[in-house]
């Protein structure tokens, strides 16, 4: 099957590309599985979409499903906000309240934000995960709760351990089941199937027929960068549906931004380098050396890691600009991305 | 500094997406630090595409030139 149209709850998860194949591959082995999942993905990505389609797969699909955006409450709130509170627990606490996760006692929780989440609520959470109990903020009791996790995060939460900004025992909790979403930059062979299927929904709301699209505006779709992702898409369809008026999709229609900062052309390389000294010396070999990197990597900039066409921009084999990698010490580094954002890495 | 050369290099470089939709720009007039074109195709007449148009060339302009005026339409 190569594309994968679900509806759930008006949001649409397509894709034919390799890595969201492989998503929907994941979500699909992991439909009967209890685990918590960790979703990782840049703002707009579908996070929550996927989170809500794991869900609606699942054994829990017909139990509660509960989202909650961990970066809209502040440190305090957010305690009475998951774990609940009872009267009087503060002022203002006027009657008994449960929290979040008792609400979704029996189904699923939806943490998305989960990196902005305080450090000092890390730990109340890290013993609501291994103990699956909460007490609700000035309450004595603990409350059992039978709930399957699913966390957002828009950050690497492995590089924020590092940075000692998130705690490592809640990350490996966490972390049981990882899925990376792809940036839409990187899956553009989707940026057609997204642009039609949107617009395909905001002119069946309208109950009017899908207008044709002009080539030039798939062309400015998909040269563009996308930094908002699919939600970015999804707004200049909407955009698109409420501004046409002849008919067809034409360049008129579409914002200005992604027209005219469509993907420009890779920039020239900066040949500069240090001054040279009027008297003193310098190494040939070092020069010659940094101008060599500074080519190389302008060419993999532009090519986006492609060594096959960086070789050929360079009109070097494929194989030399290997060895000239390795000569500049290129070819550390580029592997540690590469393992990062590889799509799932089980 | 605006001049007709870096106004012209700017819609150079908007025009191939404006062509593709078998529209066109082309520089009427500079005057002083504004410019006055004409846009041509089926987007010109359009009231939703103005928008795009007319303010989108005009932040392209305004980037490249931060002492940019205006775009008035012929």
């Amino acid at each position: 099957m190569l594309t994968n149209p679900q509806t759930c709850r008006e949001n649409l998860v397509v894709g034919r590309s390799t890595r969201m194949r492989a998503v929907f591959d994941f979500v699909n082995i992991i439909s009967r599985s209890d685990s918590t999942v960790l979703i990782t993905g840049e703002s707009g990505t579908g996070k929550e979409v996927v989170a809500t389609l794991i869900q609606q797969t699942s054994r829990r699909s017909h139990r509660p499903f509960v989202v909650v955006s961990c970066a809209l409450f502040s440190e305090t709130l957010i305690e009475s906000e998951l774990f609940g509170h009872e009267r009087g627990a503060f002022t203002g606490a006027i009657k008994d309240r449960p929290g979040r996760f008792e609400m979704a006692d029996g189904g699923t929780i939806f943490l998305d934000d989960i990196d902005d989440i305080p450090l000092g609520m890390q730990v109340k959470l890290l013993r609501v995960l291994q103990n699956r109990t909460v007490e609700r903020l000035g309450g004595t009791r603990l409350v059992p709760v039978n709930v399957r996790v699913l966390a957002g995060s828009k950050r690497d939460l492995k590089q924020l351990v590092a940075e000692g900004k998130f705690r490592e025992d809640l990350y490996y909790r966490l972390n049981v089941l990882p899925l990376t979403l792809p940036p839409l930059r990187e899956r553009r062979e989707d940026i057609p199937i997204l642009l039609d299927a949107f617009l395909e929904r905001f002119y069946r709301a309208r109950g009017e027929p899908m207008p044709p699209i002009s080539p030039a505006v798939l062309q400015a779709f998909a040269t563009y960068e996308w930094p908002g992702n699919v939600r970015e898409l999804e707004n200049a369809c909407e955009r698109i549906a409420q501004t046409n008026t002849c008919g067809t999709v034409r360049i008129g229609c579409v914002a200005a931004s992604i027209l005219f900062r469509a993907r420009q052309e890779p920039a020239e390389p900066e040949m500069a380098g240090p001054p040279l000294p009027a008297t003193s010396t310098i190494s040939l070999d070092d020069r010659l050396r940094q101008v060599e990197t500074t080519l190389i990597r302008w060419a993999l900039d532009a090519s986006h890691g492609n060594k096959s066409k960086a070789a050929a921009m360079l009109q070097v084999k494929r194989s030399t600009l290997g060895d000239r990698i390795k000569h500049c010490g290129l070819d550390e580094g580029p592997l540690e991305t590469r393992l990062n954002s590889s799509l799932v890495d089980v | 500094m605006v001049t007709r050369e870096r106004i012209e290099s700017i819609l150079a470089r908007v025009r191939p997406c404006l062509v593709a939709d078998g529209g066109d720009i082309e520089l009427v007039d500079v005057v002083g630090d504004s410019a006055v074109v004409r846009l041509s195709g089926l987007c010109a007449q359009c009231p939703s595409a103005h928008m795009t148009l007319h303010l989108g060339v005009e932040a392209a302009l305004r980037e490249a030139m931060p002492d940019f005026g205006n775009i008035r339409l012929a």
